[in-house]
């Protein structure tokens, strides 16, 4: 402790001389402490110092006073761990990643029946090109419905307001979603048709038109949040 | 007998903006928090410092991103980052200051030398700047990845704030 000493004992009475009297060191120190008050420079202030030399002390010298956590004035509740919050959101991280990559897995196939749509047309009844397109509609349908799986039931995290690019890539899903239920079933009843040798007709005609929307609606959606716009 | 000692001096963090930077090929993200609270405690010429803010304060514009950054630097178990220093008073002045900080985040405490600050007077106010230059290995966080390309092991955090005497 950096102290400056100031003795004033020269200034006291005789009269309060330490002489049997119990209630002399108080009195006296209370003098001291009205005349020292009187002349304390600023940035300094009073105390009354040790009995004891320092070196003479059981215990060392304290260290300097550290601010604690506490002092700041952060609620109880936002400075305890919260291990079942936790755990929420490591399942809910391991489930949308599965998300994202199943996503990414998607792409392919997808690509691949939209690409063979182009010819699965045709007057023949029976066509390979079109077995394969509805082959890999099959499978883009199973990949799609898995990746849309772990994303609808990953966990969500209460009091979050969804903020950014995440909002677009939800709102996708409601163009793409129905579409991926509308499509296969279009595309069933444009294939039973072609099978009977008649030209695609009716609502089964728009299969074409709703796989394309839904695959852009998709593609825009994996864009939505792998690109910075 | 009785004698005079140089007061106790405090200071309290009045604003602040902590951003951290995360790079990856396709993306520059930057997370900012204004929710820091701090105090200074100065005694017998040397000055304590601790400061803390919520890991869930960090705003990257992105609440998807947010909620990742959140487990990923498991911020529920350990919701408060802290940095802790020690200066000496007479170096709490306009000019630049090097300061070993003592950083406990992700339940983890790493310790950085020497860390480079410029201090501003403003007023009554002591302004404060620099940047942390902080790494995941530091703090033992496995890197997030996007469409399977990690980020970058740099996660420096820049510091500007604002401290009043108490």
């Amino acid at each position: 402790m950096n102290l400056l000493w100031f003795v004033v004992f020269s200034v006291l009475p005789s009269g309060l001389a330490e002489d049997g009297n119990v209630a002399a060191p108080a009195a006296r120190l209370a003098i001291e402490r009205a005349i020292v008050n009187s002349f304390v420079p600023e940035g300094f202030i009073v105390e009354q110092a040790d009995q004891n030399p320092p070196e003479n002390q059981a215990n060392p010298p304290q260290k300097p006073k550290e601010p604690s956590l506490g002092d700041l004035g952060f609620p109880t509740a936002a400075t305890q761990p919260n291990p079942q919050e936790q755990a929420r959101l490591d399942k809910r991280s391991h489930m949308l990643k599965m998300h994202q990559r199943l996503g990414l897995i998607t792409i392919a196939p997808l690509v691949a029946t939209v690409i063979t749509g182009g010819f699965a047309g045709g007057r023949e009844t029976s066509s390979s090109m079109r077995d394969l397109h509805a082959a890999l509609g099959g499978l883009s349908g199973g990949l799609y419905f898995t990746t849309a799986y772990y994303s609808i039931f990953a966990p969500k995290i209460t009091g979050t307001q969804t903020r950014g690019p995440i909002r677009l890539h939800k709102a996708l899903a409601w163009i793409h979603g129905p579409g991926m239920v509308l499509t296969p079933i279009l595309g069933i009843m444009a294939f039973d048709e072609k099978s009977k040798g008649e030209k695609v007709h009716g609502i089964a005609s728009a299969h074409g038109a709703v796989g394309i929307v839904t695959a852009a609606a998709f593609g825009l959606a994996v864009v939505s949040v792998s690109f910075k716009f | 007998m009785i004698g005079l000692r140089a007061a106790q001096t405090q200071w309290q963090l009045d604003q602040s903006t902590l951003t951290y930077h995360v790079s990856h090929p396709l993306h520059q993200v930057e997370g900012v928090s204004h929710a820091a609270r701090g105090k200074g405690i100065c005694d017998a010429g040397e000055c304590n410092f601790l400061i803390a803010v919520p890991v869930k304060f960090f705003d990257s514009g992105d609440s998807n991103r947010d909620l990742h950054m959140l487990q990923a630097t498991r911020g529920a178990e350990n919701p408060i980052v802290t940095v802790r220093t020690r200066i000496p008073e007479s170096e709490i002045r306009p000019g630049t200051i090097h300061a070993d900080l003592e950083i406990q985040f992700a339940g983890t405490t790493a310790t950085f030398k020497q860390i480079i600050f410029q201090l501003a007077k403003a007023g009554d106010q002591i302004k404060l700047s620099g940047t942390i230059p902080a790494t995941l290995s530091d703090f033992k966080i496995e890197p997030p990845s996007l469409l399977s390309i990690a980020v970058k092991n740099e996660i420096p955090v820049r510091v500007e704030m604002t401290w009043k005497r108490g």
